[in-house]
């Protein structure tokens, strides 16, 4: 799910979580709303994002629910409240690390 | 079918079958709004189709994406030896315990009554468990292992253990009349005392792992006793 795999560990998690954490949304829409939200710098081949979405819902981090949509019947995913929790300790992981590698790159005289 | 590929792929890697079909579907309905998408952007209707395929990703990107989640694998792909070699057994178990608990119920509601109906009965519910439930299961197991596209040695597996246990149920009933006694289904052997003979055995085998092989010839695998 993006141009550098070796950085992108748990991150599509995260980002997936999130945008559901705002709305309910089908793939072909969270797909969208992640390459919006991150300026294309995230940019995935579209389908891996479904692997992603079954494992979470088997996690019980979101739900599935099939519903007529514009002629089709789309699966639409809700985060559970077992998925805001593993939002709250995603993010808090990521600011932790990213806050930590800010240090590091601004250099040793800036490192607490 | 433009997915009929990655379909088969996943069956055979073991990924379960209601997780293949949710994404496969789930694929289609992205790529036609891809492609609507890129019709929407000028392109013609061709190369909209290629162009939504490519932002898809090819069957080894979508692959890959489902063969890395363990969770999404099946219990059969996972542990075949569990699916085919001990729960067919617990099949019997309940072949077992179903006519033992619907006899044990209508000898409770007929006490003290004549027992030939009773006796007859018995013996027509093990003849139809031996028969015809048996290889019924037998072929349950095939069907399972043909939509996991799994080699047919498991699905002969668990036909073995049904033929070897199944048909050798034979049934000790004591009737409605009779205050004390017991309930219960023994197992024997063939040509043993008390026991089903040679050719019945044989009729019984051949007739339970029938599914197995059948499924061995449509699937046309050399690779039976492989792996």
């Amino acid at each position: 799910m993006a141009t550098n795999p070796s950085f992108m560990s748990g991150v599509p998690e995260l980002l997936v979580l999130r945008l559901l954490q705002d709305r309910e949304m089908y793939g072909y829409e969270i797909v969208a709303a992640v390459a919006a939200a991150t300026g294309q710098v995230v940019a995935p081949k579209e389908g891996v994002i479904y692997p992603l979405l079954h494992d979470l819902e088997k996690e019980g981090l979101l739900r599935a629910q099939r519903r007529p949509a514009g002629g089709r019947t789309r699966v639409y995913y809700t985060l559970t409240s077992k998925g805001v929790r593993r939002l709250f300790d995603l993010s808090d992981d990521w600011t932790r690390m990213t806050r930590a590698i800010q240090q590091v790159l601004k250099g040793p005289s800036h490192a607490v | 079918m433009p997915f009929e590929e990655l379909r088969e792929r996943l069956l055979k890697a073991g990924i379960a079958p209601r997780h293949m079909r949710r994404y496969l579907a789930e694929l289609n309905d992205h790529l036609d709004d891809l492609t609507q998408a890129q019709r929407d952007s000028g392109y013609d209707a061709a190369d909209a189709v290629i162009r939504a395929r490519a932002w898809l990703g090819d069957d080894d990107d979508l692959a890959a994406a489902m063969l890395a989640r363990p969770a999404l694998y099946s219990l059969p792909a996972r542990a075949p030896w569990l699916v085919f070699g001990l729960f067919p057994l617990a099949a019997l178990i309940t072949l077992c315990a179903v006519p033992i608990a619907l006899l044990a119920v209508l000898a409770s509601g007929h006490a003290g009554e004549s027992s030939s109906w009773f006796q007859d009965l018995a013996s027509r519910l093990v003849f139809l468990s031996n028969w015809a439930l048996t290889p019924l299961i037998a072929a349950l197991f095939a069907i399972l292992a043909s939509r996991q596209r799994l080699p047919a040695r498991w699905p002969l597996m668990a036909g073995l253990v049904l033929a070897a246990l199944g048909f050798h149920m034979q049934a000790s009933f004591p009737g409605p009349h009779q205050h004390s006694g017991s309930l219960g289904i023994s197992l024997s052997f063939p040509g043993g005392q008390g026991g089903i003979g040679w050719p019945q055995w044989l009729a019984v085998t051949v007739l339970t792992i029938a599914p197995a092989l059948l499924y061995r010839a449509w699937r046309g695998r050399p690779d039976l006793f492989a792996r």
